[in-house]
């Protein structure tokens, strides 16, 4: 099948063809089997599955800085085989050992490693530290190259919007975030672009604040795709407890929604651990016994959307979205799959968009995306240790439109 | 919406009939799914029809067609398969037939073939047909029968007596990653399937997986006309002097999310041949020529991958075009293996219109294949010929995975 879009990257693909391969730094916090740094900087290193294709980007790490080196650390091991050095600081990895910028692009992977949490339960992850080191540099150098943070930009909004700021002060692309929104859908499915939403809800799980990142941004980028595109969030509460299921009785959130998203788990607990049946969860009563501590992410956009994310910890193991659009009669819902390790083909679906921008130098969708989920975090864990209050969030009036193209794999 | 041809007033009400049922046994995922609804279309279905009776052939300590009986006081335990039919009525009292000889201790004879009871329970079935002088629609899951001549009676008694008859593997219904339908009427030139798990059995699947593609090709299926397996050293070198189109077994393994890490450290990288060889013990290929000159190739490669994965050449393209069947396994990865609601939706629409959702020739042909994949191997992987499988079909032009 030729897509346009194939037949574009084919095209990229002959013009490059002979081009000198782009120089890669990446600067992680670890690199050890399984983090995120060696099964996505690996990528780089040996290629990955695209289309049906072992795909070998263009691309040529050059250097390497990892902050930790933890048992099991394989950052040298990886630079003896493939030929580049692990520098002491972030700033000699961008000029590998030369006084100046000497990098196309940089990968920060600022995941896994010993770093401390603060009262919210975030983990302190130096990624606004590692940027600012990078931009450093291309401002001391007078130059600039695409950067790639992986998953949020800051467990501190401030942090993140400096961040977003500076990239747009040293005109260099950014691309940042998640792998949900570029991994695999069941069913494949986006919302219409410029559609009406009425409600959305999104089912997650895993602690906070990884997994919590992760789904709200698989929720971010279903709910960008309305009206005239994203305006920003007006404000945020996050409860937790029975507070969760009175919400749901009283109407907050659609339960509705919550069966449509459910219906999509390949992962329901509890009687089907026990004896592999199907289950309707809400229906059934099921859910409250399973879920000893519900939490609720309620988030209301300015221009009136409200969509909830539920962390459902002991009722399933994925995540999946749920939405009313009007005109639609049928509720709109999806898995985000998360492909089993250690595989886990989900980060070459990213590194692939990663890839993207680092060839074109302009990111397949906006970092502003993962700026207001950075920030819709953050407000949500405030909102968790000030007593589950409601919080406005002018701060977040975060507007951006979202890519024209789907952007998760369809082919 | 579907014509409910029984009745418009009552729902359909259907008989399971069963090896076993136990604890991730096809018999529960399937009759799980009528009794308890499932996942669909972003709600929780529940068939428009009623599962009233079920007979189970083993009932051992791991049954739960009990609990279930007592659950769903609907659904009677049947001890013969004549009174799951009849509900003590004498005569047929079902709407269909749901048929699952899949599981269960039976022996296996000198090929290896495990002796499912499909061709029995079916005849018990189409017995109370003819003293009933009414027959209904039957689901057989998996393939017809290890026995070639009794799958080709079964197809041949279904057609004699006018019934719907449905078979086959949840792979051609599951979803897909990426969801792509091979194009109606395509020419393809070569296709094959990588897939994992046993003879007589996962093969099967495999070769469903292949024959739901092709059989979308242009002038539609025309069968088979030989069968040649490959094994063990005879199956390295095969794949050495290229016996089947090797970018087209990279493709397929490129689909693959289970690829076994061929280094250690490494979670995702591309096997050598040297490490194929270590990680898969023991490989097997079926490969056939179809009567239109197609030649398609099933791979088993245990160890290296756990999901089936297809490429072809399509419509003289040389990029090979490819997807993988997305089984969610409750293998660890997931609790529920979803890719029966599919199976039991199509299953649903043959139960509520009288029609089958796709021909039951692709499972009459895969059977074949599977039988004739299996005799290959015991003749010592000798080419064998297949004038039986002359098998012409038409393909459902609408796709029939799961997409919604």
């Amino acid at each position: 099948m030729l897509t346009r879009r194939h037949f574009l990257q084919t095209t990229a693909a002959l013009a490059a063809r002979g081009a000198e391969p782009k120089r890669i730094a990446i600067i992680a916090t670890i690199y050890r089997y399984l983090s995120h740094a060696q099964h996505m900087g690996d990528r780089f290193l040996i290629g990955f599955p695209y289309e049906g294709e072992w795909h070998k980007p263009n691309m040529k790490v050059v250097s390497l800085y990892v902050d930790q080196k933890p048992e099991g650390d394989q950052s040298q091991e990886r630079a003896r085989e493939f030929g580049f050095q692990v520098y002491p600081t972030i700033a000699e990895a961008l000029r590998c050992g030369s006084s100046k910028l000497a990098v196309d692009a940089v990968l920060i992977i600022g995941e896994h490693g010993e770093y401390p949490r603060n009262e919210k339960g975030q983990v302190l992850y130096p990624r606004f530290e590692f940027f600012e080191q990078c931009a450093k540099v291309f401002e001391s150098d007078g130059g600039s190259v695409p950067v790639y943070n992986d998953k949020h930009l800051s467990y501190s909004f401030e942090k993140a919007k400096q961040m977003v700021d500076t990239s747009r002060r040293l005109r260099f692309p950014m691309l940042a975030g998640s792998s949900l929104p570029v991994t695999w859908r069941l069913p494949a499915i986006d919302l219409s672009l410029g559609c009406q939403i009425e409600e959305a809800l999104m089912v997650g799980v895993g602690g906070s604040d990884p997994m919590d990142f992760h789904a709200l941004e698989a929720l971010q980028c279903m709910v960008e795709r309305r009206g005239k595109g994203e305006t920003g969030v007006r404000a945020v509460q996050m409860i937790e407890g029975d507070d969760v299921w009175k919400a749901g009785d009283s109407g907050r959130y659609s339960k509705e929604l919550l069966t449509a998203a459910l219906s999509r788990s390949d992962t329901p607990l509890g009687l089907t651990m026990e004896d592999a049946r199907t289950q309707d969860l809400v229906g059934s009563g099921e859910l409250p016994k399973l879920v000893k501590n519900p939490a609720a992410y309620f988030i209301e956009y300015r221009d009136g959307l409200k969509a909830t994310l539920l962390m459902l910890n002991g009722a399933v193991k994925d995540f999946n979205f749920a939405a009313r659009v009007k005109g639609m009669r049928e509720i709109q819902s999806t898995q985000f799959l998360l492909t089993p390790e250690p595989n886990v083909t989900y980060s070459a679906c990213l590194m692939r968009k990663v890839e993207e921008m680092f060839e074109t130098g302009k990111a397949p969708y906006p970092v502003e995306r993962t700026l207001l989920v950075s920030g819709v975090l953050e407000s949500c864990l405030t909102s968790k240790i000030q007593e589950h209050n409601r919080l406005e969030t002018p701060h977040l009036s975060v507007a951006y439109r979202p890519p024209r193209e789907s952007q998760f794999p369809r082919s | 919406m579907a014509v409910v041809v029984m009745s418009s007033t009552t729902r359909p009400k259907l008989a399971a009939v069963a090896t076993v049922f136990f604890k991730y046994s096809h018999a529960q995922h399937i009759v799980d799914r009528f009794l308890d609804g499932y996942g669909w279309n972003g709600t929780h279905h529940r068939p428009e029809m009623d599962l009233v009776s079920l007979f189970v052939d083993q009932v051992g300590d791991t049954d739960l067609s009990r609990e279930r009986a007592r659950r769903h006081p609907s659904m009677k335990i049947c001890p013969t398969i004549a009174e799951a039919l009849t509900l003590g009525t004498g005569k047929l009292a079902v709407d269909g037939v749901v048929l699952i000889g899949e599981h269960g201790k039976y022996p296996r004879n000198e090929k290896h073939q495990t002796q499912y009871p499909r061709y029995e329970f079916f005849e018990q079935i189409v017995d109370v047909y003819r003293k009933s002088g009414r027959s209904v629609p039957i689901f057989n899951d998996k393939h017809l029968s290890w026995n070639w001549e009794w799958a080709r009676k079964m197809y041949d008694t279904s057609r004699e007596m006018g019934f719907a008859f449905m078979a086959g593997s949840s792979l051609p219904v599951t979803w897909r990653t990426p969801s792509l339908e091979m194009p109606w009427e395509a020419k393809i030139s070569e296709a094959l399937c990588v897939g994992y798990g046993g003879v007589d059995s996962y093969d099967f699947h495999a070769l469903e997986t292949l024959q739901c593609m092709v059989e979308r090709r242009r002038g539609g299926e025309t069968g088979v006309k030989w069968i040649e397996a490959w094994r063990g050293d005879r199956f390295w070198q095969a794949l050495k002097e290229g016996v089947w189109p090797r970018e087209l077994m990279n493709s397929a393994l490129c689909r693959s999310h289970t690829l076994t890490p061929a280094r250690a450290g490494f979670n995702d990288i591309f096997p050598k041949d040297d490490d194929m060889r270590r990680l898969v013990k023991d490989p097997v290929a079926y490969r056939y020529e179809h009567a239109d000159g197609l030649k398609s190739t099933m791979l088993l490669m245990n160890g290296l991958v756990r999901d089936f994965n297809f490429a072809a050449y399509v419509n003289g393209q040389r990029r090979p075009w490819a997807t993988q069947m997305y089984l969610p396994m409750p293998d660890g990865r997931t609790t529920l293996a979803n890719f029966f609601s599919p199976l039991v939706n199509g299953m649903e629409k043959m139960f509520l219109t009288g029609k089958p959702t796709y021909p039951v020739e692709r499972t009459l042909l895969t059977t074949g294949l599977t039988a004739f994949g299996v005799e290959s191997l015991f003749r010592g992987q000798k080419r064998v010929e297949t004038p039986e499988l002359a098998i012409r079909y038409q393909a459902t032009k609408e796709s029939t995975f799961w997409r919604s």
